[in-house]
């Protein structure tokens, strides 16, 4: 049985024992082990900050549950049917998409998700950091296997973006935007970013990895100084710490839904799931293209996602990539 | 020699057990090589340049009209690697990094070779086969489309 196992077998039997005592006796025979190591795997509990009672006689008892993101904490708050049947957790890691990535390139289940706490080489766009100290935020990386070619992989971006949206809507209780195609955005502050990466063939999915950051509990003194865009935490824009596993069960959920609608309908609803939080048509934006820039005024979506913009001479421009800042 | 006397020429060496065939007129030269062959890298004119594992062939005509026919015959024993989605090409992982490849870089299979960018969704195009860049057929951060072609590799 590895640390982890022993963990939520340990946990379980608090959870199903509610209020009153669990034994020694009763752990040890669970786990298959001695007494003692039990003692030592309580003690590793207390010190990922589960405060647990010990009474001679009666046994051990959980008073208090910390927010931590292990697999059995966040397994035990999700009833969905395929986002999260299998949950892996990382106290610290490089990155949850390389996680990920080591994880589909061996198989792993549509539907896996990997979790970290911290991650010290976080990844967003073209080589860029993201901010990933621990304790405070959600790092998560979800592995699917959409039956599609490869070409409509990018309709996943709108579906994790839309499924960030609602969950921060509705754990921070907060007035969220998207800005396209999916950095998620509350009073024009990105509170989370989302990275996608495509494992494919010419005309077949191996799978899909959907990187997501949010920034949950994280300070002000927590944000590196050279940011791209202003950025914010949903802590910082509600004025309460909120509770990371409560989050990332309803983004799960939420991520869970939308898949289930895109495999049964397809594109569209979720385009318009996304759309319910656009809030640039209409507005003058510059596109960012790396070697080249734009100016223009949004006029809506194509029914691939497409940003459709009319610049200044009254041309259309087609935009499927590069940074969208609203002027 | 037209293509269809030279695919002639091909077929009947290639039932032989000969494993190189020069033949010289005028101005023009055709060499067969079968079997393993490490070509010389650019296409030069009346310089033989053979690759592809079973049989291979080069024309070289005239010094005034070379490039053409050679071009296409030496194109033939290329593969292209095609773009799988219709998005943005980058050569490299991040601006300031190094490119993934360039030209004549040897590449592995499953090497990657460049990155596809399509509404934030990033598709790292790897290698098939064990090969040599041959040509970079798209420049960085240019849009492509749905199956064009990136690079031109040579199989090794």
């Amino acid at each position: 049985m590895t640390g982890q196992d022993a963990r939520t077998t340990i946990l379980t039997l608090f959870r199903n024992t509610g209020d009153s005592f669990v034994s020694g006796a009763q752990i040890s025979r669970a786990l298959g082990v001695s007494r003692t190591a039990v003692w030592k795997k309580i003690e590793q509990l207390r010190l990922l900050g589960y405060a647990i009672e010990a009474v001679p006689s009666k046994g051990y008892r959980l008073q208090v549950t910390p927010d931590v993101l292990l697999p059995s904490e966040v397994k035990a708050g999700l009833d969905t049917e395929l986002i999260g049947r299998e949950v892996v957790y990382c106290a610290e890691t490089d990155s949850t998409n390389l996680r990920a990535h080591e994880l589909g390139k061996a198989g792993a289940l549509e539907g896996t998700v990997v979790l970290a706490d911290s991650q010290t080489a976080g990844k967003g766009r073209l080589g860029r950091k993201w901010c990933s100290p621990a304790g405070v935020n959600l790092y998560a990386s979800v592995l699917v296997r959409p039956p599609v070619a490869p070409r409509y992989a990018s309709q996943l971006t709108f579906l994790s973006a839309a499924a960030v949206a609602r969950a921060v809507a509705e754990i921070g209780d907060l007035p969220v935007t998207v800005k396209w195609p999916n950095d998620v955005l509350v009073h024009g502050r990105k509170v989370a970013g989302l990275l996608n990466e495509l494992d494919a063939e010419t005309e077949r999915i191996h799978y899909l990895v959907l990187g997501i950051g949010v920034n949950i509990n994280m300070d002000s003194d927590q944000f590196p100084e050279d940011l791209r865009y202003p950025a914010t935490s949903m802590m910082l824009e509600c004025g309460r710490t909120l509770s990371r596993r409560a989050f990332a069960c309803c983004l799960l959920r939420h991520l869970d839904s939308l898949y289930a609608l895109y495999l049964a309908r397809g594109f569209e609803p979720v385009l318009a799931a996304w759309q319910e939080y656009f809030d640039l048509t209409g507005r003058i934006v510059e596109v960012d293209y790396q070697d080249r820039r734009v100016i223009g005024c949004v006029k809506g979506l194509g029914n691939d996602g497409a940003l459709l913009l009319e610049l200044s001479d009254g041309s259309p421009e087609r935009v499927l990539a590069g940074d969208v800042r609203p002027l | 020699m037209d293509i269809k006397d030279l695919r002639t020429l091909i077929k009947i060496v290639t039932t032989t057990d000969i494993s190189e065939f020069e033949w010289e007129q005028g101005e023009e030269r055709i060499v067969i090589r079968r079997g393993q062959f490490v070509a010389p890298a650019p296409v030069v004119a009346a310089a033989p340049v053979a690759i592809a594992p079973a049989a291979s062939v080069v024309s070289a005509g005239t010094p005034t009209a070379p490039a053409q026919a050679a071009v296409e015959t030496v194109d033939d024993g290329f593969d292209t690697v095609e773009s799988p989605i219709v998005g943005t090409f980058y050569r490299a992982p991040s601006p300031d990094s190094d490119n993934y490849v360039e030209v004549g870089s040897i590449v592995e299979k499953g090497q990657t070779l460049c990155i596809i960018e399509a509404m934030k969704l990033m598709n790292e195009v790897e290698a098939d086969f064990k090969c040599r860049i041959v040509k970079i057929l798209k420049e960085n951060a240019q849009p492509v489309e749905y199956g064009d072609p990136l690079f031109l590799v040579e199989p090794i």
